[in-house]
């Protein structure tokens, strides 16, 4: 079976345009979140992580005409062509395809009878043939929907199809915005945090939404790899709680199925994993079930933490983005803290980063999971660790 | 070893074919919601959570319960060994659309959780798996057009590599009173089977033009 490489990546959040610029908040602690009593949003003021739109627009304008994409079709291309320039691939190459994951999509477009946009544009689909037209790519792409752990899976999609061989190189990209619609029905759900949220915590009240779009680039031709010791793709999984459509398990059988099943196949015997990238969405049963998940798994002892108090819950992005902050830690060998935490929360004593470590760190295990019940579970390594 | 198609059901507008069986028609014509209710009776169906659901998962669902229902066997095997792999092309815009209409107006604004929860494309899947406890490989894939090539090398890819011994796959959307499901139940084929149906792209395309 080939070997899928994590050759690129890119981050767009309210933190930066760049995975640097990204990585270096996280690690001294900047949340993006912030309170907004914009009309187009919310109702009531609410604390979200929003991308500033004369800044995506500023930067877009270099490489298309605004009139031309959606917002998030901007950000998408904008991150898809940050990352891409980090590399020497192709993507007008049959070589390569493109995966990408949304819950929402051009949502705003539906909200608002945006008249520039024919109505076509509204789906999912259409999303995926204009970035991919954007970069003169032939290639079928694939477009994956399956809530919030939408950018997980296409993560596993991607890898296990360049396992078989079929590609050789595949750009996943994952994205939402944040206009009226998520957040009115978060609100209704009464799952929305009164201040930025605090994942784990014993005080945690809810998610913080945010909007984000990030990029990751698998390859399996080593020659395009730099690094001397890359991280690689090991296995991932994902699986179905089997139990409610918008509540996650009480027991957390479904995501340790997810997680069990994802080490399997990355032949990882023993327990030593150097960190976890948790879902960590600050609601009380989300966290809940995920702390038992991990205790079930044996894996409670685990350095963990979530990222959601940084750019907040990013639905179609966050499974990338996180990912994309976990491989950074591994080059960089640092871990960075759980922000918004300070008292555990959760009946299964994690061992939840209090603080910014420096440590070295060759593997990570990220988790998600999302309404419908989904769980996944993905690992990475470097390639000349375990 | 191949894969096989053990049962599949199609669903269109104007009839219920049944491994190439017609075994209900819409001869009244009626409307989605009528019509569906009308099956739903037909087959003696009791779920009362399916009267909750939106359009989307109710044909998803239907088509489950139609390919499902007689099966035993399918009871005894390991849970986590059994996945539902979906594509849709519209996702939920059908959904997304009554949702706006709670929304878009300050006067009169109230978004229900019990709509908004619908507002996934991947809640079929959860429906499928909440009543019959299947618990493995689970992804909603949205595409123009059904694609058997994607879907066969997918589903193919997870049953080959161990990862899945059953897997209810194929089609399912609804907009705008358009709607259309084509599900198949698809296993490992077993020794001395013979006169099955293969897993592949061409039988999936053969299959789905029967509505």
């Amino acid at each position: 079976m080939n070997k899928v490489y994590a050759l690129a990546d890119n981050i767009i959040t309210s933190l930066g345009f760049t995975t640097e610029a990204n990585f270096n908040a996280i690690k001294n602690g900047i949340s993006g979140i912030a309170q907004t009593n914009d009309p187009k949003i919310t109702q009531v003021p609410m604390y979200t992580s929003i991308i500033d739109s004369e800044m995506l627009k500023n930067e877009f304008t270099q490489f298309g005409d605004t009139t031309d994409y959606t917002r998030l079709e901007q950000m998408m291309i904008l991150s898809i062509e940050k990352a891409v320039k980090q590399t020497t691939i192709d993507t007008k190459s049959n070589d390569t395809i493109f995966i990408f994951s949304s819950t929402k999509g051009n949502i705003d477009l539906l909200e608002n009878r945006r008249q520039e946009f024919d109505t076509e544009r509204i789906n999912l689909w259409a999303i995926a043939d204009e970035v991919c037209r954007f970069f003169s790519n032939k290639q079928k792409p694939i477009f994956i929907s399956n809530a919030c752990i939408s950018g997980v899976s296409a993560i596993i999609t991607a890898a296990h199809l360049l396992q078989s061989g079929k590609y050789k190189n595949a750009i996943v990209c994952g994205g939402d915005i944040i206009s009226k619609f998520t957040p009115s029905g978060f609100q209704s759900f009464k799952a929305i945090s009164a201040n930025p949220c605090k994942p784990f915590d014993v005080t945690r009240d809810g998610i913080t939404l945010g909007e984000g779009v990030g990029t990751i680039i698998l390859t399996v031709k080593k020659e395009f790899v730099k690094d001397s010791n890359p991280v690689i793709f090991r296995g991932g999984a994902n699986s179905n709680d089997a139990n409610h459509i918008s509540g996650p398990s009480r027991t957390g059988d479904g995501l340790y199925f997810a997680i069990r099943n994802t080490l399997s196949e990355a032949n990882k015997i023993d327990i030593n994993i150097d960190y976890i990238s948790a879902h960590g969405t600050a609601t009380q049963y989300n966290d809940e079930m995920e702390a038992k998940a991990i205790g079930l798994a044996g894996l409670e002892h685990v350095p963990i933490n979530s990222l959601k108090g940084y750019w907040g819950h990013t639905l179609g992005a966050a499974g990338i983005i996180e990912c994309i902050a976990g491989i950074r830690s591994i080059k960089e060998n640092c871990l960075v803290k759980s922000l918004g935490y300070n008292e555990l929360g959760v009946s299964v004593p994690l061992n939840i980063l209090t603080k910014f470590e420096k440590r070295e760190i060759r593997n990570f295990l990220k988790t998600a999971s999302g309404f419908g019940g989904c769980n996944a579970a993905v690992y990475f390594s470097e390639e000349n660790a375990d | 070893m191949e894969n096989i198609i053990t049962k599949y059901c199609l669903i269109d507008s104007t009839k219920v074919i049944v491994d190439g069986k017609t075994e209900f028609e819409n001869s009244a014509n009626e409307s989605f919601g009528d019509y569906m209710k009308s099956i739903y009776r037909h087959y003696d169906f009791k779920y009362p959570k399916y009267f909750k659901m939106d359009n989307l998962c109710k044909i998803a669902f239907i088509a489950s319960e139609i390919i499902l229902k007689d099966n035993e066997i399918i009871k005894t095997l390991d849970p986590n060994r059994i996945g539902v792999i979906l594509q849709n092309s519209h996702s939920t815009i059908d959904t997304d659309l009554s949702y706006v209409d709670t929304i878009k107006d300050k006067s009169n604004y109230f978004p229900s959780p019990a709509i908004f929860v619908y507002t996934l494309p991947n809640v079929m899947i959860g429906e499928i798996c909440i009543r019959n406890k299947f618990q493995g490989e689970n992804t909603c894939f949205v595409a123009k057009e059904f694609d058997p090539d994607f879907i066969t090398e997918y589903v193919n890819n997870l049953m080959d590599s161990e990862k899945l011994d059953v897997c209810l796959t194929g089609w399912a959307d609804f907009i705008d009173n358009n709607y259309k499901a084509t599900l198949f139940l698809v296993e490992k084929i077993k020794e001395n089977q013979k006169d099955n149906i293969s897993f592949r792209p061409e039988n999936l395309k053969k299959i789905n033009k029967e509505g």
